[in-house]
Parts: structure tokens; C-alpha cells; sequence
């Protein structure tokens, strides 16, 4: 196919209209571990595998659930180092946001301007586009809201949505198993639930990540304690 | 001979460029608009579990009363917070901004604010801007090394004390302080204490007067009492409320001026078309 002659430049359009760059960063988080967000009638969850890679690893010190506001979080699947700093310019565009218009910054911008960082990888010489695609959970005066953010820059909202290696059969799952007026309870042990039909070996509070937000409007990471708890009401 | 004067870059910091035209603007009479100051007392102690914040809600323009019960205790992290006093703009701008870059810090890090931290954000700007930034802060709170108090200048020098005052109502109070204070109050007799202070300042100071607002901060927990003292109450509020009946103002002249008459205008018959 002609289109692998332009795929070592980013900022040249291939024949066939594509950007081989940003599908190449794609398939870097369609290799990255599963994570799944569902949005619940009074509430969001986001959840992630946590697979190390030795046992010697201190697990208490990765953390891949991170929060940008009091009242949005998020994760991520694809290079953990490209998450970072997105990340880290997120938390500060919504400072930035909140000290111009002393409002917290709505869901919906956040995730705009996290994009537009994006696209701009996607754009400027001698850099790579991100290799991760992030999943924004939040709540505002909109309700909760759940965002896909894509490596090219594109976000699409979902009521349930997931990336990384089994996504595929994660997304099948969730599509059978989704209703609108699901409880924010109820949202967690279909996550559990999907993220079990893909994982490998035994699934437990050390291995998976779930961040939650409800009607407090406060996003929290769940403890492996807490977690162990949602798991044992799946069994 | 070549020219001795280089471009320089534009760097951090205060410009003064401006300087040399407001000291000729002022020399021909040209004055700056007067600023809102906070003219205030604020005041700080250390007690056996904590810190407690005390200030008055009185804001000056000039020799006008323009806010009867501001804020003047700034929230800049959740165990940290500042008083302020001088320019009511600087002191609200300067907490607002480091408490921006507290909670960005603490995103980052995962741990609780220090209040050194605070205390070392706020004087590098302020010495950064050279005095400009007419700032004086009591900052106190309560982190995992401990209690702390700290008053900061505008110039950017710093003290750590046990108690404190700032503002113009400072010596008032800093008397209260003096005689009063002891090492180990317990949170009522702190309360009383720095109550006193505040009143103190607000008697007997032009610049401070009204409310008393106080802030209590302990290991995991704070206390925003917001007009926790109300010392000067409206005191005479007519329930009949007052009525001005026509003819009670004397008429000394009376100066008629018509408006201009509209001026019509004559539809001219085809005047434009030839």
C-alpha cells in the first residue's frame, strides 16, 4: 500500500486521507491495558486493569486513575508517560480557567482544551502525537458527563465506553448490559463485571483501579479495600 | 562614539519604565487615582492545638468607609489561611494566585500544603514586584510539621512569631497581645484573645472598624467564623421609615433652559432627482 511511504511523517497526509502517525498511536492504545468508563444515572465510574509488570513492583505507588478537578478524573489507556503530562496541563488549564472566571471548569472544556493540546501534537514539527486515549469522567451542573479523547484530538461523549487491548469484547459487554437508569452501584459491578470477562488470572482490589464520581460531586479513587468489597457483592 | 544604551530583554519582574512620567505628571499637578486600602487590624496567635486568625471587616478609600464588611481572612489551602491588609486589590490577587499554585502543587505531589510553602510563594512575589505590590499578610495554619505564623511585607521579608498584628490598627492590638498572651491558651481563651485584639483595633483605629471575623485552624479541621462579633450594630433603624412631602425644600432660584426645538424637516418635491 502506498500509504507506508508516509507514514514516518506526521505532518503529511497520506494518499488514501489519512495521517498514518496518528492510526499508528491508535494501535499504541489499542495495545495498552483495558479501561472502561460507564456514566450512571446519578453518577460516573471509570475503571482500569492495573497489571504490573513483576510482582516486585510497588503497587501502592502507580496510581493510573489521576483527578484533574475536586470533580473531574480520569484514566487512560496507551503510554503512561504521555498520560503524565496531559495530566499535568490539564490541572493546569482548569487553575488557569478557574482564577479568569472563578467558576470550576465545566466538564465539557476541560475536555476541550485537553484536546486541543492533543491536536496540537498532531500538527507542530518534531513532535509525536500522544499514544494514549483518555476516558474524562466528571460532574457539574450538566449532570454526569463521560468523554472519550482520542490521540488525534477528536472527543466524543459516551454513556459507556471502553479502549485498550479487549475492547472489542469489553464494548459488546457493556452494550448488552447497559441501561439509562442504572445506579451509580450498579454502574461499578458492571464494570468489575466487564473488566473479569477479559482479565487474565485472579482479579482483586491489587489489580484493578476504580475511580468514582456521584451527586457529591467529589471524584475519588476506591481503595483496594473498597474494592474488594464491590467484588466479593459480584461473586 | 557609540551609542551607550543597549536593549535589553524584558525580564520578570516590576517595570519601572513608567516611573520617570508619573514623577513628571505629579510635579505639574497630575495626581494618580487614590486606591482602596484595607487600613486594618489583623491579627494571628498560636494556641495549644492550632492557629487562630482574627481581622476586622472594614475597607477605606481615603477617609470614606467604601466596604462596611469585607472579607479579609483569604482562604489559600484547606488548612492555610491569610489575612491581609494595605491595598485590598493586591492582598485579594496575590492569595488568590498562590492559592492556585497550592493546589496545583498538591494535585501533583499527593500530600497536604505546607504552610512554609505558602509563606515562600507569596514573599518571592512580593520581592519580585519591590514593594509595589502593597501586600501585608498574617499567614497562619496547621500542617504536618506542626502549627504555624507567619507575617509577610510588602517588601517581602518575613517574621515567624507565636502572635502577631498588621495594619494600621497593629499597635492597638499588638498592646492587647502584649499583656495578655500566654503560651498554651486553650481554643476559648485564644477566641476571647484575639477577639479582644480585634476590638481593640477597631476602637481605637480610624482605618479599622466593624465586624470581627475570626479563623480557627487545628489538625484536620477549620473553623471560618465569619462575623463572629459584632460589636458596632446599627443602632437607630426608624420602624416608619422617613417621608419628604413636597414644598419642605425652600425654592432659592428657579433657571428655566427650553430644549432646542426639533427641526422639521420639508419634504423638497423630487429635490434630488434631476
Amino acid at each position: 500500500m502506498g500509504d507506508s511511504q508516509y507514514s514516518f511523517s506526521l505532518t503529511t497526509f497520506s494518499p488514501s486521507g489519512k495521517l498514518v502517525q496518528i492510526e499508528y498511536a491508535l494501535m499504541a492504545v489499542g495495545s495498552g491495558q483495558t479501561s472502561l468508563g460507564i456514566k450512571a444515572a446519578n453518577g460516573v465510574v471509570i475503571a482500569t486493569e492495573k497489571k504490573l509488570p513483576s510482582i516486585l513492583v510497588d503497587e501502592a505507588s502507580v496510581q493510573k486513575i489521576q483527578p484533574l478537578t475536586t470533580n473531574i478524573g480520569v484514566v487512560y489507556s496507551g503510554m503512561g508517560p504521555d498520560f503524565r503530562v496531559l495530566v499535568r496541563k490539564s490541572r493546569k488549564q482548569a487553575q488557569q480557567y478557574f482564577r479568569l472566571y472563578k467558576e470550576q471548569i465545566p466538564v465539557t472544556q476541560l475536555v476541550r482544551e485537553t484536546a486541543a493540546v492533543m491536536q496540537e501534537f498532531t500538527q507542530s514539527g518534531g513532535v509525536r502525537p500522544f499514544g494514549v486515549s483518555l476516558l474524562v469522567a466528571g460532574f457539574d451542573d450538566d449532570g454526569p458527563q463521560l468523554y472519550q479523547v482520542d490521540p488525534s484530538g477528536s472527543y466524543f461523549s459516551w454513556k459507556a465506553s471502553a479502549m485498550g487491548k479487549n475492547v472489542s469484547n469489553a464494548k459488546t459487554f457493556l452494550e448488552k448490559r447497559y441501561t439509562d437508569d442504572m445506579e451509580l452501584d450498579d454502574a461499578v459491578h458492571t464494570a468489575i463485571l466487564t473488566l473479569k470477562e477479559g482479565f487474565e488470572g485472579q482479579i482483586s482490589g491489587k489489580n484493578i483501579e476504580i475511580g468514582i464520581i456521584g451527586t457529591d460531586r467529589n471524584f475519588r479513587v476506591l481503595t483496594p479495600a473498597e474494592i474488594d468489597d464491590y467484588l466479593a457483592e459480584v461473586e | 562614539m557609540s551609542k551607550a544604551v543597549v536593549d535589553l530583554p524584558p525580564k520578570g519582574g516590576f517595570s519601572f519604565d513608567l516611573c520617570r512620567r508619573n514623577e513628571m505628571l505629579i510635579s505639574k499637578g497630575v495626581h494618580p487615582p487614590s486606591f482602596r486600602k484595607t487600613g486594618t487590624t489583623i491579627v494571628g496567635l498560636v494556641f495549644k492545638d492550632g492557629v487562630i486568625l482574627g481581622a476586622d471587616t472594614r475597607a477605606t478609600e481615603g477617609p470614606i468607609v467604601c466596604d462596611k464588611n469585607c472579607e479579609k481572612i483569604h482562604y489559600i489551602a484547606p488548612n492555610i489561611y491569610c489575612c491581609g491588609a494595605g491595598t485590598a486589590a493586591d492582598t485579594e490577587a496575590v492569595t488568590d494566585m498562590v492559592s492556585s499554585q497550592l493546589q496545583l502543587h498538591r494535585y501533583h505531589t499527593g500530600r497536604e500544603s505546607r504552610v512554609i510553602t505558602a509563606l515562600t510563594l507569596l514573599k518571592s512575589h512580593l520581592f519580585s514586584y519591590q514593594g509595589y505590590v502593597s501586600a501585608a499578610l498574617v499567614l497562619g495554619g496547621v500542617d504536618i510539621t506542626g502549627p504555624h505564623l507567619h507575617t509577610i511585607y510588602p517588601h517581602g521579608s518575613t517574621d515567624t512569631l507565636p502572635f502577631a498584628t498588621m495594619g494600621s490598627g497593629s499597635l492597638a492590638a499588638m498592646a492587647v497581645f502584649e499583656s495578655k498572651f500566654r503560651e498554651g491558651l486553650t481554643r476559648e481563651e485564644g477566641i476571647e484573645l484575639v477577639c479582644e485584639a480585634i476590638c481593640s483595633g477597631i476602637f481605637n483605629d480610624l482605618g479599622s472598624g466593624s465586624n470581627v471575623d475570626v479563623c480557627v485552624i487545628t489538625k484536620g479541621h477549620k473553623e471560618y467564623l465569619r462575623n463572629h462579633q459584632m460589636p458596632n450594630p446599627r443602632t437607630y433603624v426608624s420602624s416608619k421609615g422617613y417621608t419628604f412631602p413636597k414644598g419642605l425644600t425652600e425654592v432659592l432660584t428657579t433657571k428655566i433652559t427650553p430644549l432646542k426645538e426639533k427641526v422639521e424637516v420639508i419634504e423638497g418635491n423630487d429635490a434630488m432627482e434631476e
